[in-house]
């Protein structure tokens, strides 16, 4: 059970969406620095609870995804950090390259006029193919049946402070499901755990799905003061261990989806019957698989329309199966907030109000 | 250990720490070293526990913590608190929770940096002249000193005479019984020995250094600086220098005996500066590539190098003496190449080990962890004859079992014969009987009693 764990972090680096973050004027004001010092202690952390344990970061960043660090990579020889007794080395380095390297892309922006869409699906996506390569170079080296004991038990971990981009929300899904098809070859873990950590910005219906379809948690942080302990206590255990000890769950998801022709998400949606394209309004040819469907079709479902405008927003569905904890009811478990002293509001009590 | 086996904790180590007294825990946990070395031999839930604690200011009721446990794995939860609270690290009442406050400041310490304790070594300052030795080096040495203990070990009952480790060395192997002296003679190794070779390295190791820190008391060393140096040792880095003057008296003289065992590097002509080697690094990772077989051997046999046949063919692709020697124990060695040792598991080489005191789980288990990279192909992994054969011979050798005791014989009569069996039976020491021969065997503790009956009776007729 003790095993090797791997962590990918996908961080969201989005210049305007931090600035905004760190205003007085917002709900939580939280700057970058103090975001990233939290992090940092979460990191080593991570490293501190086994030697073994590997770690990769992928920041996202506007019109650009980038790996800024991998314990995989050889160090750059270490005489840039002079030894010091006080701290343990390892750590010493790990938070300097990585500091180095946000830097480094940071100050690579420059200040343009408008700012890309930040590149979240593109480092999505590299944190699964590395995954991938984690969990299968051993096994493709040389021999198939190696001790699955020695793999390290992969997850993802996704800092999200941007709202969604309904653009993306294919290449969003499409993410989700290999998360849950990676490493399915082997019978001991079946999918690569999603959590997602929203420090600023609206509740994020994509990010709410990615985590509840592959067992993660979704926090939403409501005491950014307090961060490290969120950090500690929902995302420190890796997923073998949280049957034993257990993180907090949604309690309402929102399991809306965006529509294919507008991006628009959407609570009422026609679906193609070939290709279950999904779209806001009847449609006489579907845009994916070119199916024609007969003008009497469409003129009934045109009939039958309700008359609300598509996106209005709509309480999330409950969430009718919570993957863990079945022996207890989802609301007798305590929320991350219980252990911090003031009693405060639950994190997806506000799901509606804000998705807009 | 000392522990019962429902509380095992996960590394035989902090079984030893349990056995400590608070004071002596206290002044351990001063040293963030020391503090993260500790927290990463905990459990994987223990971890947990530890962290979600570590960054609370107040102290919370137990049941806010419980609260997080599903209900069928509160006992696992309540087994990790009690260990928890026998190392100290948790108040033994069970209303609130709050970490050690030494603990926390030093594994915060070690986690976030700070603190001016300089418990992760003192880096020697660079010295053109004398660069520090490459890892390669490093390698070489612990695996020149650690194979040459075991090969000491192994090669002492055959007649052999391989190079003798230290004195210190050999003290210890003495007392932790793993040898022992015959007659006042030369040391020959024991069961526990035998078993002891089989064990992974990182195991022997800390067997090894268990012993060690047992016999500190009696050297008159301070407990606290001896495992403090042990844990600073295994948070150091690889292929750096460290300096020895800030080091106390204890652990200066420590360092001799810790070069002995391969876990430090020290140049002759310096030393005022040491090097841990990459079994001192990996003190506390628990699942470590082989200290001694990821450096200078082929990589090959970091991966193991056995191949086992169905037919008890066994091949060893090794020029390694030491691990021909251990195979010896098992195996009937039949042919020796450059690279290659091909013998076969027969009757009487497995009947030899086991009566060395080796068990048959141990020969599988060291088959498996060094098997070949080709033989992992196979499921399952040892052919399942060879694997059920083994176990047979073993069971084989206790198919005898041996009981002191009484034969009765020579009976005046049928009648006698049968009056005394009687009453042995009655007693429930009758351990064999044969009504024609007119004998039986009875235990040793009914001896007495019988006698007494034949002697009472026969007077009795007299």
């Amino acid at each position: 059970m003790d095993k090797p764990s791997h962590l990918s972090i996908v961080l969201d680096l989005s210049p305007k969406q931090w600035h905004l973050a760190a205003q007085p004027g917002s709900p939580h004001p939280i700057t970058l620095a103090t975001f990233l010092s939290h992090l940092l202690a979460f990191l080593n952390a991570h490293i501190a609870c086994k030697d073994e344990n590997s770690l990769a970061i992928f920041g996202a960043l506007p019109g650009k995804s980038i790996l800024l660090y991998s314990s995989a990579a050889p160090v750059d020889d270490g005489d840039t950090e002079p030894a010091d007794a006080n701290t343990y080395r390892p750590f010493k380095l790990m938070d300097s390259i990585i500091m180095k390297s946000i830097t480094r892309e940071i100050d690579a922006l420059g200040e343009p006029e408008t700012e890309e869409p930040i590149g979240f699906v593109g480092a999505l996506t590299k944190a699964l193919c590395y995954i991938n390569r984690v969990t299968t170079s051993n096994t493709t080296s040389g021999d198939r049946g190696v001790d699955p004991a020695t793999l390290p038990d992969p997850r993802i971990l996704i800092i999200s402070v941007s709202p969604d981009q309904s653009s993306s929300y294919i290449s969003v899904m499409n993410s989700i499901f290999s998360a849950q098809k990676l490493a399915s070859f082997d019978l001991f873990y079946q999918k690569v755990t999603i959590d997602v950590c929203k420090i600023f910005g609206a509740e994020s219906v994509f990010l709410q799905q990615a985590a509840h379809l592959t067992g993660g948690s979704y926090i939403d942080v409501d005491r950014p003061d307090a961060l490290l302990q969120y950090l500690m206590m929902s995302f420190l255990a890796p997923p073998g261990l949280r049957q034993l000890i257990t993180v907090p769950t949604q309690d309402k998801i929102d399991f809306r989806a965006a529509c294919f022709c507008h991006k628009n998400i959407v609570d009422i949606a026609f679906i193609c019957s070939v290709c279950l394209s999904i779209f806001c309004s009847p449609v006489p040819v579907c845009s994916t698989c070119r199916t024609k469907f007969p003008i009497k079709t469409l003129q009934r479902l045109n009939a039958s329309r309700p008359n609300t405008t598509p996106g209005t927003p709509r309480p999330p569905t409950p969430a009718n199966s919570l993957p863990r904890s079945t022996s207890i009811a989802p609301q007798s478990l305590p929320r991350s907030t219980s252990i911090v002293p003031q009693s405060l509001p639950r994190n997806a009590s506000n799901g509606a109000s804000t998705l807009r | 250990m000392e522990t019962s086996s429902s509380d095992t904790p996960s590394h035989l180590l902090l079984a030893f720490l349990h056995s400590q007294s608070q004071t002596a825990l206290t002044r351990l946990y001063q040293r963030p070293s020391a503090c993260l070395s500790i927290f990463r031999l905990l459990g994987p839930l223990e971890r947990q526990i530890v962290m979600n604690l570590l960054w609370l200011e107040s102290v919370i009721p137990a049941a806010t913590m419980a609260a997080w446990v599903p209900q069928d794995s509160r006992q696992a939860y309540e087994h990790s608190l009690s260990i928890l609270s026998r190392l100290h690290l948790l108040p033994r009442s069970a209303a609130k929770l709050a970490l050690n406050s030494t603990l926390k400041t030093g594994l915060r310490h070690a986690i976030v940096g700070g603190g001016s304790s300089g418990s992760f070594g003192v880096p020697a300052n660079s010295d053109e002249s004398h660069p520090p030795p490459s890892v390669e080096t490093l390698d070489a040495y612990a695996l020149e000193r650690w194979e040459t203990i075991l090969h000491y070990m192994v090669s002492s009952g055959t007649g052999r005479s391989p190079t003798k480790p230290s004195q210190a060395v050999l003290v210890l192997l003495q007392r932790s019984g793993l040898m022992a002296s015959v007659h006042g003679g030369a040391l020959q190794i024991t069961s526990l020995g035998f078993q002891f070779l089989l064990h992974p390295p990182h195991a022997q190791l800390w067997e090894l250094l268990l012993q060690y820190l047992r016999m500190v008391e009696e050297r008159q060393m301070d407990l606290v600086e001896v495992l403090s140096f042990l844990f600073m040792l295994s948070t150091m880095e690889l292929g750096r220098e460290y300096s020895v003057e800030h080091l106390s008296a204890t652990q200066t003289a420590m360092l001799e005996d810790l070069r002995d065992y391969g876990i430090i590097w020290q140049r002759k002509t310096s030393p005022t500066r040491f090097c841990p080697t990459r079994l001192a690094t990996t003190l506390t990772s628990s699942s470590p590539p082989l200290p001694t077989a990821a450096g200078v051997t082929s990589s090959s046999q970091a991966q193991g190098f056995i191949i086992l046949e169905t037919n008890y063919r066994l091949y060893a692709y090794t020029d390694n003496p030491l691990q021909t020697a251990v195979l010896n124990l098992f195996v009937s060695l039949k042919s020796r190449f450059p690279n290659l040792v091909v013998g076969a598991i027969t009757r009487e080489s497995v009947k030899k080990a086991l009566a060395n005191g080796i068990t048959a789980d141990q020969i599988i288990s060291y088959l498996t962890t060094h098997a070949h990279p080709q033989m992992r192909k196979n499921k399952p992994l040892l052919p399942v004859t060879v694997q059920d054969q083994i176990r047979l011979w073993e069971l084989e050798k206790n198919r005898m079992k041996s009981q002191e005791g009484y034969l009765y014989t020579a009976f005046a009569s049928q009648a006698d014969y049968e009056y005394v069996l009687h009453y042995a039976k009655q007693l429930g020491v009758v351990l064999w009987e044969s009504s024609p021969r007119r004998c039986f065997f009875g235990t040793l503790e009914g001896h007495p009693n019988i006698r007494g009956f034949i002697e009472r009776r026969t007077a009795g007729h007299a």
